[in-house]
């Protein structure tokens, strides 16, 4: 990515970067100790899932009319659910040569069934991932009933620092779409898919590309995830997909689609994490910080408006 | 055939085939399974059917609106909790629903007033609001919420109860009156119509003297308030408080609108429709369970039928046709 | 009679503009043209209270007296009717039907204890469909089940179901077919000859030369020509928008 196209990518997240500082500057005087250099291998790891699912969810918006993938988290949590019991416990696979290719196979097939059932049967894509948000849900928990342990070493080794790893190859891989006229596509249909349409863009072509794309990087968030808590677990995936938007949004994705980039919902996730770490280190009950969670979501999204609003008018003068 | 087609694809269509499908399911039910249709299985149909339908009644029309709200389930575990806390504390009950309701109306005019007034989209602000007002409620009890219904709620949700001689409790009959004020509200008053021409398009809308913030604060105010009525019944309905009663209704709610045959990108849909639509869901939910199906399998079945259906009569149109 | 007439005093389009001061009387019909984007749009819509004006004021005066045009919620209380130009995106309601979309700015109109009565607004919507000859095999169903020209149609009736004493209208033919647009001219006529003031944005010259007594020539943002009588023609128009002397 050459510097002028980094910076606009940042310039989207816009009043995120402001939090993120922040946010960073504040953990980092209050919480030390976690925040001190040799513990942020660590933080990047715990913070992985979280950013992994937010830069999923982020393509489907960004093919506009109503493109949203709530089937992320169940996602991660089935791809968490099939490595562990079903190839490393029962099969007796443990190669990341077999694991990696599957988990993507797996991710880039549901996205493919997202896809064609908002593309080609034109269910409005809330309905559609949420059909496939029950399914999911629904065989993670009768292929796994109870959590069970544990991960191949390799896997869990990806817990740590090693975690850039997956990171890099999300964004090396979205770096790599971005260079293709595809990319352009892309924005083209989710800022105005009349326009694009009349311009012989192959809309509904570029939207199932939009949902198998989420697929994969839903199964790298899944992995991620798997690599975090060392085991399988069936409730814990499902909790990512609404926080994962949200996170999105917050990095300047918008919702209506066309605008923003996985960059921004990467910021937006960091941003997330950095809060719940700040809230958790001021050593509050949970409720509060969920309160102070929600607020400072709601706060920031109203914030991150006023600022695109204020913007817009200082264009128009 | 094309007449076929056109008739389904109406509003009338979609409703009565939602209705159909209800129908359909529960002869299914009635000969796969022996005491399926026995008043009692009947009469826990109804009543779950319901609640169902009164939480998402504000869902309908935040729908319609254009709109969505993931803040139902949060305000109806506040409702269920601050109602059984407060008359716990010994507070008349009227008092106590007259409080919740008003705290309800302000949470969803809240959620309308930042949605439309910022131009942000509803997922994110109703998601967020919800989360602040479980926070509060939690740090209220501090997590462990006490108390219960006063005896007339139990009775009035209660499986068991009767209707003079209608074997059904309150409930069944009020909803079919709420119903038909929803019905009249939507087809007959200025508001009505104003809800489905801003859904229809919000960009012509102030034009045609339709004023879009004071509608969607008006809608979202709506759509709390019912949700904190299902929390409170609710709360008759299990008898105890518990903050987290409201979570199946997060995405239930959605499911019995879209069922019932409205498009979630506004204008389109009606309150009969998501009655069927509760209708179907509680008969989906009720028929697996009974043919012995985990409930994993029964979440994953559901998903599979509302896709099913909704690919069937709520298909969108093609973009080249909206040019 | 509807005596009331607009004033414009001393309106910038935008900052450092010369500014503008007209008078709309009653019974007139006043067109405005210009090439796309040279501020006639803007010029309406600041008439309908769509846009502030960084200087000057408008004002609609009558027997009661003058009131301010600051919002469209003004402009239609006072009596200014405004009919938008892209059918599309700011008129029609695409999932309502014909009835609806008619009613859809005095839903007040028909109701009765808050409650409307679907007898009145058909009686209502059968006084203007005559009046306009709406064509509308059905009018419960939806408006796009209806051809353009109709659909305008049914826009106007919306419009000039709010009684207004004045009617602006922005590229009122744009996308009807001829037939219709006599119709529409026809109308337009009547309701001048009734005493409604209206102002036409026309891009097409021949019908502002069809329909006008007087036509404002927009040029950057600033009337370049004030044109009426024998002066007006297609050729002193068009010399006006391109800014060349005729």
């Amino acid at each position: 990515m050459s510097g002028g196209k980094f910076l606009s990518a940042l310039g989207s997240a816009g009043f995120a970067m402001i939090l993120l500082g922040v946010l960073l500057a504040a953990n980092l005087l209050l919480n030390p100790v976690r925040f001190q250099p040799a513990g942020w291998g660590t933080l990047m790891g715990l913070a992985a899932p979280l950013i992994g699912a937010a830069a999923a969810s982020t393509p489907v918006i960004l093919a506009g009319r109503g493109g949203i993938d709530i089937s992320v988290g169940p996602l991660m949590g089935f791809i968490n659910a099939v490595v562990i019991q079903v190839l490393f416990l029962n099969a007796g696979i443990a190669s990341p040569l077999v694991i990696v290719p599957a988990a993507l196979l797996l991710g880039a097939a549901v996205g493919a069934v997202n896809g064609f059932m908002a593309t080609v049967v034109r269910i409005q894509p809330i309905v559609a991932t949420l059909g496939t948000y029950l399914v999911l849900a629904g065989v993670t928990l009768t292929i796994l009933p109870a959590p069970i342990g544990p991960a191949p070493g390799w896997l869990k080794a990806m817990a740590g620092p090693i975690s850039i790893v997956p990171l890099a190859a999300i964004f090396l891989f979205w770096w790599a779409i971005r260079q293709t006229p595809y990319y352009d596509q892309l924005m083209a249909v989710g800022s105005d898919d009349r326009a694009a349409f009349t311009a012989g863009v192959p809309v509904g072509k570029v939207r199932f590309i939009a949902y198998v794309i989420t697929g994969i990087l839903a199964a790298v968030a899944g992995l991620m995830l798997t690599a975090l808590i060392g085991s399988a677990d069936p409730n814990i995936g499902a909790n990512y997909t609404l926080i994962a938007i949200a996170a999105a949004a917050l990095g300047g994705v918008s919702l209506a689609g066309g605008r923003g980039g996985l960059a921004g919902a990467a910021i937006g996730a960091i941003v997330i994490f950095l809060l719940q770490s700040l809230l958790t280190a001021f050593n509050v009950s949970t409720y509060v910080l969920q309160i102070a969670y929600g607020t400072i979501l709601v706060l920031a999204v109203m914030l991150t408006a006023v600022q695109d609003r204020l913007a817009a008018r200082r264009a128009v003068r | 055939m094309r007449a076929d087609r056109s008739w389904l694809s109406g509003t009338n269509g979609r409703v009565a085939g939602a209705f159909l499908v209800a129908l359909m399911l529960h002869l299914a039910g009635t000969l796969l399974i022996p005491g399926y249709s026995a008043p009692f299985a009947i009469r826990a149909i109804l009543v779950l059917a319901a609640l169902l339908a009164v939480a998402s009644i504000g869902q309908t029309l935040v729908v319609i609106l254009g709109g969505i709200d993931l803040s139902i389930p949060f305000v109806i575990g506040f409702a269920n909790v601050v109602a059984a806390q407060l008359y716990g504390q010994g507070w008349n009950f009227g008092l106590v629903c007259l409080l919740v309701a008003v705290l309800a109306l302000g949470i969803g005019a809240l959620n309308g007033l930042i949605s439309r007034g910022l131009n942000i989209h509803p997922l994110i602000v109703t998601l967020g609001i919800g989360m602040i007002v479980q926070g509060l409620v939690l740090l209220w009890t501090k997590g462990f919420p006490s108390g219960s219904a006063p005896q007339a709620v139990s009775s009035f949700v209660s499986i068991g109860g009767s209707v003079g001689p209608l074997p059904v409790p309150w409930l069944v009959p009020c909803l079919v009156v709420l119903t038909a004020m929803v019905v009249v509200v939507l087809a007959r008053t200025p508001y009505g119509r104003r809800l489905y021409a801003l859904g229809s398009n919000p960009g012509a809308a102030p034009l045609a003297l339709i004023d879009p913030v004071r509608m969607w604060v008006a809608t979202y105010a709506a759509s709390a308030f019912f949700a904190a009525v299902a929390g409170v019944l609710l709360l008759g309905f299990t008898g105890s408080a518990y903050g987290d009663v409201g979570q199946p209704y997060l995405f239930q709610t959605i499911a019995a609108v879209v069922v019932g045959g409205a498009a979630l990108v506004g204008g389109r849909g009606s309150y009969l429709g998501t009655v069927a639509g509760a209708l179907v869901l509680t008969e989906i939910n009720t028929l697996l369970i009974g043919l012995g199906f985990q409930p994993a399998a029964v979440q994953a079945a559901l998903g599979l039928i509302i896709v099913l259906l909704v690919s069937l009569y709520g298909r969108e149109r093609h973009v080249s046709t909206t040019i | 009679m509807l005596d009331v007439a607009l004033h414009v005093r001393g309106v910038s389009l935008a900052a450092g503009k010369a500014p503008i001061t007209q008078t709309i009387a009653p019974g007139e019909i006043v067109g405005l043209a210009g090439l796309d984007g040279h501020g006639q749009e803007r010029f309406l819509q600041t008439l309908a209270g769509l846009h502030a004006p960084p200087a000057g004021e408008v004002v609609l005066s009558s027997a009661k007296g003058e009131q301010a045009i600051r919002t469209f919620r003004t402009a239609v209380a006072a009596g200014i009717a405004y009919l938008p130009r892209d059918r599309r995106a700011t008129g029609i309601f695409p999932t309502q039907s014909v009835l609806d979309n008619f009613a859809i700015a005095t839903p007040e109109r028909d109701s009765r204890f808050g409650l409307i009565s679907f007898a009145r607004r058909r009686a209502r919507y059968e006084r203007y469909r005559d009046k306009l000859s709406i064509v509308a095999q059905r009018p419960d169903a939806p408006i796009t089940t209806l051809s353009g020209g109709n659909q305008q149609k049914v826009l106007l009736a919306r419009a000039l179901a709010l009684e207004p004493k004045l009617l602006l209208l922005n590229d009122p033919t744009r996308g009807v077919d001829v037939a219709t647009r006599h119709v529409l001219y026809d109308v337009f006529r009547d309701l001048a000859a009734g005493g409604m003031g209206l102002v036409i944005l026309s891009t097409e010259i021949e019908e502002v030369l069809l329909l006008c007594q007087r036509v404002l020539v927009f040029r950057e943002y600033e009337v370049a020509a004030e044109l009426s009588g024998e002066a007006m023609s297609a050729d002193t128009v068009i010399a006006a928008m391109f800014g060349r002397a005729a």
